[in-house]
C-alpha cells in the first residue's frame, strides 16, 4: 500500500472530523486529493503533530484523527508516552511507517529496524496493524466507533507519489478554516468524569 | 515540597480570573506551587513530558476554542521554540505562557543562566511579545497581568509569554 492510499482511506472515514496530518509529503498528497477545513495540515513542525492531535481531541468530544508518519513521531517520541497517559477515548492516530524520512531525501528513518507498534503496545496502547486498504479501512472505521484511544500502524512502501505539487497555503489561513469547521462541534466536558 | 506565597497565588487567581479551562504543564520545582494550586482548584491539568509538546497540545485545545495556557520553566523555551514560531505563531494559536525565571538572584545552578539570559530577545525574535513579572511588582499587579496577558493571547491570536521570577531571596516571605 502506498501513502496516499492509505491516505484516501482514512479521508473517507474520517470525512467530517477534526484530522490533523503531519508536514511534507504526507500533508501534499493528502492536499492533493482532498481539501477539507476540517483538515488541519502541519507545513513545518514536525515532531508536533500527536501533540497538537492530542489537544485538539482533549478539547473536542467527537472523533479526531491524527495521521503521523514515523519519521515525525520519532522526532518527538515522548509524546508516545503522554499520549499513553491521557488516551483521549475520541482518538485515532494512524501512523504510516515507510521506515524512511520520505521527505527528507528517502533517508531511512530507525524505524527501518525498530517497531514503533510494539513501542506503543509495551506503553499500554491499543494498537492495530494493518498492511493493506482493506485491513485499514476496517482498523479505523473500528477505531472511529470504539470508545478508547487507537493507534493504527499502518506498513506503507517506501517514497513518495510522483507529481504532487508543494502545499504553499498559508498557515492562518488553514488554521482559520479549521477553527471555523470545528466551531459548532460537541466540546469536551470541562473536566472529565 | 515547595510552599507558595502571595506571587504564586496571584498567578493561580490571574489564571482563575480568565477562567483558565486546561493547564498544561511542564513539571518544575518552581512552578509547582502554581500547578498544585491550580489543580486544587479544579483546573484540568496534563502534563508534558517537553516543552515543544506542551506547546503542540495548548496549541491543539487552543485551535478548537479552549482557554488553555502553559506553565513552564524559561530555560525550557530552548526546546520550544521551533514549535512556538512554525506552529503556535504562524497558525495564531491563542497560548499564553507562564514561565518562571532561571539563572537570576537566588539561582543555585551555574549554567542555566546561558540559556534563560537569552529567552527574551529569542522569542521576541520569532515575534513573540515578552512580559515580566518581577519582585518589584505589587502580587496584585502579578494576578492583573496573568489575566490581562491571557486576555490579550485571544485578541491578538498569538502565543504570549510571561516570565515571572521565582528564585528571589524576597519572594520566599510574604512582604
Amino acid at each position: 500500500m502506498n501513502r496516499i492510499d492509505a491516505l484516501r482511506v482514512i479521508d473517507d472515514v474520517f470525512a467530517s472530523d477534526p484530522l490533523v496530518v503531519t508536514c511534507g509529503a504526507t500533508a501534499r498528497e493528502l492536499a492533493s486529493f482532498s481539501r477539507r477545513d476540517t483538515h488541519l495540515p502541519l507545513l513545518d513542525s514536525m515532531g508536533l503533530t500527536c501533540a497538537v492531535g492530542l489537544g485538539v481531541s482533549l478539547g473536542l468530544a467527537v472523533p479526531v484523527c491524527v495521521v503521523d508518519g514515523d519519521g515525525s513521531l520519532l522526532m518527538g517520541f515522548s509524546i508516545l508516552a503522554t499520549l499513553a497517559s491521557y488516551a483521549p477515548s475520541n482518538l485515532t492516530v494512524a501512523l504510516l511507517d515507510n521506515g524512511q524520512h520520505a521527505s527528507a531525501d528517502l533517508m531511512a528513518s530507525q524505524a527501518e529496524h525498530l517497531d514503533l507498534a510494539g513501542a506503543a503496545r509495551g506503553l499500554g496502547i491499543d494498537v492495530v496493524s494493518c498492511t493493506d486498504p482493506g485491513e485499514l479501512r476496517t482498523a479505523v472505521v473500528a477505531a472511529r466507533e470504539s470508545a478508547s484511544f487507537t493507534f493504527v500502524s499502518v506498513r506503507i512502501e517506501p517514497g513518495n507519489t510522483a507529481g504532487i505539487p508543494l502545499l504553499l497555503d498559508d498557515p492562518a489561513v488553514l488554521a482559520g478554516d479549521f477553527k471555523r469547521s470545528v466551531r459548532g462541534l460537541a466540546a469536551a466536558p470541562r473536566v472529565p468524569a | 515540597m515547595k510552599e507558595s506565597n502571595q506571587f504564586f497565588d496571584a498567578v493561580v487567581q490571574g489564571l482563575i480570573d480568565w477562567d483558565i479551562e486546561v493547564l498544561v504543564y511542564v513539571p518544575s520545582s518552581h512552578s509547582a506551587p502554581v500547578i498544585r494550586s491550580l489543580k486544587a482548584h479544579g483546573v484540568r491539568a496534563v502534563m508534558a513530558n517537553r516543552e515543544e509538546e506542551a506547546v503542540g497540545i495548548a496549541g491543539g485545545l487552543a485551535m478548537v476554542g479552549r482557554r488553555a495556557a502553559i506553565v513552564m520553566q524559561d530555560n525550557g523555551f530552548g526546546n520550544a521554540i521551533t514549535a512556538l514560531a512554525t506552529f503556535a505563531v504562524q497558525y495564531h494559536a491563542p497560548i499564553p505562557i507562564f514561565a518562571n525565571g532561571r539563572g537570576g538572584p537566588g539561582e543555585y545552578n551555574a549554567m542555566i543562566h546561558s540559556v534563560s539570559e537569552a529567552v527574551p530577545d529569542l522569542l521576541r525574535a520569532v515575534g513573540i511579545r515578552v512580559e515580566r513579572l518581577g519582585v518589584s511588582d505589587d502580587a496584585d499587579v502579578w494576578r492583573q497581568t496573568v489575566a490581562a496577558t491571557s486576555r490579550l493571547a485571544e485578541m491578538q491570536h498569538r502565543p504570549i509569554v510571561t516570565i515571572f521570577e521565582a528564585l528571589h531571596p524576597s519572594l520566599a516571605t510574604s512582604r
